[in-house]
């Protein structure tokens, strides 16, 4: 199942949604329950409130078939509908915040926090180091935070990173590699640190 | 995979969706584990990218399918909804416009059409009436399902309810109901049984009478060629009269309880009720198994439940045979519909039992009972 996700046949994506823009409403619901637990949990790390964020995404296969004719034919499906997801709960967000009259709406936060693999780790000096790397990891900047979810666990592009971020190429290549770069050089400092430390108490 | 050889920095391993696969998952089907080895600088590299993953779990919380198919259907209402929202004159406006018509043409086109519609719709040429009629009165895009086997089919509806389809038969029904009726369109025979909702009636049209029903299950047999229209109550209360599209039409209704029935005479535009249908061999003879079937089950093998349902929908059940061998439930299932007879039993079994319907196909999925 799991593995399932991970692999996106885009071939046939493609021809799914040309049909789904000719009225197809197989194609529709065929991609409706691939994506629909994605986008969920997606729209979950921006905000608190689950069943506003299931409305979100609803909304977001409304405007799909609503409006398929107006739909670019070369989209990747699953970068546009995360995109699409993001936008909208953007909106709600700002809306949300003008009702109720704060200042700071300047974008959407990342709240997710990765976790560690507890069932994959067998003896304690991995576990030790992992759980260091996963607390540098989330303590991220939210963008960074976001940008090595997008890349690493959707498997979206840099290109189509950039896009969703609404930064340039560049940018959203920065942000990938200096989020890693700089997080290396840390972990590995710690280490060499805790290694001393641990080698001078023995 | 050649390119993995070319791979320096740790992120070209993290976005490598086969390497995430062999860390994950332990599916190796590329040889990862036995690429490592090859090279000791190589390791070192593999072994970081390995921790990095560890370090970035995300907990997949998947939904159930049920949950998945409740929002594509409450999607398709929104669809509709929004749908209907766009003003229909400016609906007409732009479709004028994608091909391209001039006004005149469209506004000599539009009297056509109206003169047509007002003709087809109050000017019916006689009293017998026909699913084809019927549906072409309505036209809010229904979806027609025409059994063409030689078995009854299974049927589900938006709310819930089920109907089983005899062979030659018609049903028309709107993807979603909508509105403060559920109505449907019926040619041929089918078993209905109604989800329950007092604030939604159901109508079944059928030829030249109408059917109202809250929540219960009956049986109607409305053949465009033959004399007769027939309706048989098995639970519940049903209501029965004649179509309004029937000019001299007496505006009368018939109340039908359990085991009553109506038989209606179209050429006279008579009602004949039948107040023990055992009597009636006509009407009890070409009765399904789902009529004759009981659905009250006092400790009962899962496996003997399905394969009663089996029985009486004309479906195929798939279930894990292994891990429900020793679930036994005691239940009243009589006067559900199909959905939910199902997901009565899933519920009964325990939390992690789902059902997953495909037209004839039926596929549990349970970790076994509680």
């Amino acid at each position: 199942m799991k593995s399932q996700t991970l692999y996106i046949d885009t071939l046939d994506e493609t021809v799914l949604w040309r049909n789904l823009k000719e009225g197809d409403e197989k194609a529709f619901s065929f991609l409706f329950e691939k994506y629909y637990g994605h986008l969920v949990r997606y729209g979950n790390s921006f905000s608190p409130f689950p069943e506003k964020v299931q409305d979100c995404v609803q909304d977001v296969f409304t405007d799909v078939w609503v409006y398929r004719q107006s739909l670019n034919d070369s989209v990747v499906v699953k970068a546009y509908l995360l995109s699409s997801v993001r936008k909208r709960i953007a909106r709600l967000q700002e809306r949300d915040h003008i009702f109720r009259k704060t200042t700071s709406m300047d974008s959407i936060e990342f709240l997710f926090d990765f976790s560690v693999e507890h069932q994959l780790i067998s003896d304690e000096a991995t576990e030790e180091k992992v759980s260091h790397l996963n607390e540098l990891l989330n303590n991220l900047p939210t963008r960074q935070k976001e940008a090595l979810y997008l890349r690493y666990h959707q498997g979206l592009s840099v290109e189509q990173i950039a896009d969703m971020l609404q930064v340039n190429y560049q940018s959203a290549n920065n942000l990938l590699h200096r989020a890693v770069v700089n997080l290396r050089k840390e972990w590995k400092g710690d280490l060499s640190l805790l290694f001393l430390l641990s080698s001078s108490l023995f | 995979m050649q390119e993995r050889n070319n791979y320096t920095e740790i992120e070209d391993f993290l976005a490598n969706e086969s390497f995430q696969r062999w860390i994950r998952f332990k599916n190796d089907q590329q040889g990862w584990e036995e690429w490592t080895l090859e090279n000791p600088k190589r390791a070192k590299l593999v072994e970081e990218a390995r921790l990095w993953l560890l370090a970035m779990k995300v907990n997949d919380t998947s939904l159930s399918p049920i949950v998945i198919k409740t929002a594509l259907q409450s999607t398709w209402a929104k669809i509709d909804k929004k749908e209907k929202q766009e003003d229909p004159t400016i609906r007409i406006v732009k479709l004028l416009k994608k091909y391209r018509v001039n006004t005149a043409a469209a506004v000599l086109l539009f009297a056509l059409l109206s003169t047509w519609f007002y003709n087809s719709l109050y000017i019916p040429e006689s009293n017998i009436i026909t699913y084809n009629e019927l549906i072409n009165e309505n036209g809010e895009g229904l979806v027609e399902q025409t059994n063409n086997s030689n078995k009854a089919q299974i049927i589900t509806l938006s709310d819930g309810s089920s109907v089983l389809l005899k062979p030659d038969s018609k049903l028309s029904y709107p993807k979603i109901f909508t509105g403060n009726e559920r109505k449907v369109y019926l040619s041929g025979e089918g078993f209905f049984e109604i989800s329950k909702n007092p604030k939604k009636p159901f109508f079944v049209y059928a030829n030249e009478i109408v059917t109202k029903v809250v929540g219960t299950s009956f049986r109607i047999k409305a053949y465009n060629d033959q004399p007769n229209v027939e309706v048989i109550v098995r639970t519940g209360k049903v209501k029965v009269k004649s179509s309004q599209l029937i000019k001299d039409s007496k505006e009368k209704e018939i109340v039908l309880l359990p085991n009553q029935a109506l038989r209606f005479i179209r050429k006279k535009l008579i009602f004949n009720k039948i107040t023990d249908i055992t009597l009636d061999k006509n009407l009890t003879q070409n009765e399904g198994n789902i009529e004759q079937l009981s659905f009250e089950f006092t400790d009962i093998p899962i496996s003997q439940i399905f394969k009663t349902i089996e029985q009486a929908y004309l479906i195929k059940i798939d279930f894990p045979v292994e891990k429900l061998k020793n679930c036994h439930l005691t239940t009243s299932l009589n006067d559900q519909p199909l959905p939910e007879k199902l997901k009565i039993i899933c519920k009964s079994i325990g939390n992690d039992t789902s059902y997953e319907m495909n037209g004839n196909q039926i596929i549990i999925t349970s970790d076994g009972c509680n």
